[in-house]
């Protein structure tokens, strides 16, 4: 069962639009799995959709009015240039193939959410596999995340938020146990090694500066730079 | 009223909201964009782009802080409004409800387009309208093309194939490749261009 949710913000913010992309992605991945999230985005969509365009505001409205005014020829001319076309796009065009990747002999089906997003090659380091996400947000990275069976993260603490989103499998920490959907958001205090039996498929987005602090690890830091 | 952000509030506002909506208004709107699906009614467009107008316009400015960039968002949600029309179903939501998806999505591919110069839009695939029914294959180009890509990039010579790893795989900043390997930014900038020349070489400049 899936135990960990967004908060309340991250899901106002998600059906407002105001998410970038990386996390508007785990959002969506994650209400594709957790029919109560879903159920929650749904009303809070039709709450924040009736505020934008159904409740008067006064400053906005004189704004507005005044636009119109203005505008009214330009708009004339929208509507003009909006409907001379009569064509209806083709439903088909709007249904998209499952796109199924492959890493370390085996495949995995990605949601909807990711099937239009540009990816790496897959870069492979023991039992863990990671492939970038094109999404150019700057410092905030998002990857494809592969832990092959009995692997490990070592532990890392981060300069920012670390958000990973089980996408299959299961895996464990410090904090708890994890399964596919489980929307793991952890801020700059937490630190964990994510510990796989049987190998997890896992979304991550992270603040680049991430910092290891384990043994090893501490001079391997430039690796987890390559991780995440 | 002020649009709020925070959660609370926004579901303190809702009760009021509810009464601020006439039951004609959401009907008419209904009967306006059935009108549009079926008979492609251009007078019905017409009154349907004259109600949301103001509203998309505010919506606008609030979220691209400018006058034309709100005009272009209007653009947009309009003539996807004009697009799917077909798309909306009564018994999912109120109109209101499916044109402000439109509206948020069309206005979340342009933020990405100001914030990120990304023209991918991702909104259609966070928020899709309708379930995939079927298969089609031709998704499967791009990603064979990033597999192609990196056997290509395998096949350049080494400094040049660690430039290209380090900027578009480990996405290093051009300054820091030049103090990880300790040469001068102007080498990495040329050992750059000579692989991406190369590697546009071998794809066939088809992009």
């Amino acid at each position: 069962m899936i135990t960990h949710h967004p908060s309340q913000d991250l899901c106002l913010a998600f059906v407002q639009g105001e998410l970038p992309a990386s996390l508007s992605i785990a959002m969506a991945m994650h209400a594709e799995l957790c029919p109560q999230c879903q159920q929650q985005l749904v009303e809070l969509t039709e709450q924040v959709g009736e505020q934008a365009l159904v409740v008067e505001s006064t400053v906005g409205h004189a704004v507005a009015l005044k636009n119109t005014f203005n505008d009214e020829q330009l708009f004339a001319a929208m509507i003009n240039d909006i409907t001379v076309s009569d064509k209806i796009p083709q439903q088909a065009t709007i249904v998209e193939s499952p796109l199924v990747i492959e890493v370390k002999g085996n495949s995995y089906q990605l949601p909807r959410a990711l099937q239009s997003v540009a990816m790496s090659g897959w870069l492979n380091l023991g039992k863990l596999s990671r492939a970038r996400l094109n999404l150019n947000e700057g410092h905030w990275h998002s990857s494809l995340l592969h832990i092959d069976k009995n692997g490990k993260v070592p532990e890392h603490t981060h300069g920012g938020f670390e958000l990973t989103l089980l996408l299959t499998g299961q895996f464990k920490d410090e904090l708890g146990s994890y399964e596919a959907g489980d929307f793991i958001y952890l801020s700059q205090q937490h630190s964990h090694t994510p510990y796989t039996e049987n190998g997890c498929l896992c979304y991550t987005v992270v603040d680049a500066a991430l910092h290891f602090k384990q043994g090893m690890s501490k001079w391997l830091n430039p690796i987890g730079k390559l991780i995440y | 009223m002020q649009i709020s952000t925070s959660g609370d509030s926004a579901i303190l506002n809702h009760s009021l909201v509810k009464q601020n909506m006439h039951i004609d208004d959401s009907q008419q709107l209904v009967q306006w964009l059935s009108d549009i699906a079926d008979q492609r009614d251009k007078q019905a467009f017409a009154l349907i782009f004259n109600w949301f107008s103001p509203k998309i316009i505010r919506f606008g400015i609030q979220k691209l802080n400018t006058e034309t960039m709100a005009h272009e968002l209007l653009q947009d949600t309009m003539t996807n409004v004009w697009r799917k029309a077909y798309l909306f179903d009564v018994s999912k939501g109120a109109a209101t409800t499916w044109v402000y998806t439109i509206m948020r999505n069309a206005c979340f591919d342009i933020l990405r387009k100001i914030n990120n110069q990304r023209e991918d839009n991702l909104s259609d695939d966070i928020w899709p309208m309708i379930e995939a029914e079927c298969v089609v294959e031709h998704q499967f180009i791009d990603h064979l093309m990033t597999q192609q890509m990196s056997e290509y990039v395998e096949q350049l010579p080494e400094a040049q194939k660690l430039i290209v790893k380090g900027v578009y795989f480990r996405q290093l900043s051009q300054q820091q490749l030049a103090m990880q390997l300790n040469i001068p930014v102007g080498t990495v900038k040329s050992r750059l261009r000579l692989a991406l020349s190369k590697l546009r070489e071998q794809i066939g400049d088809q992009r």
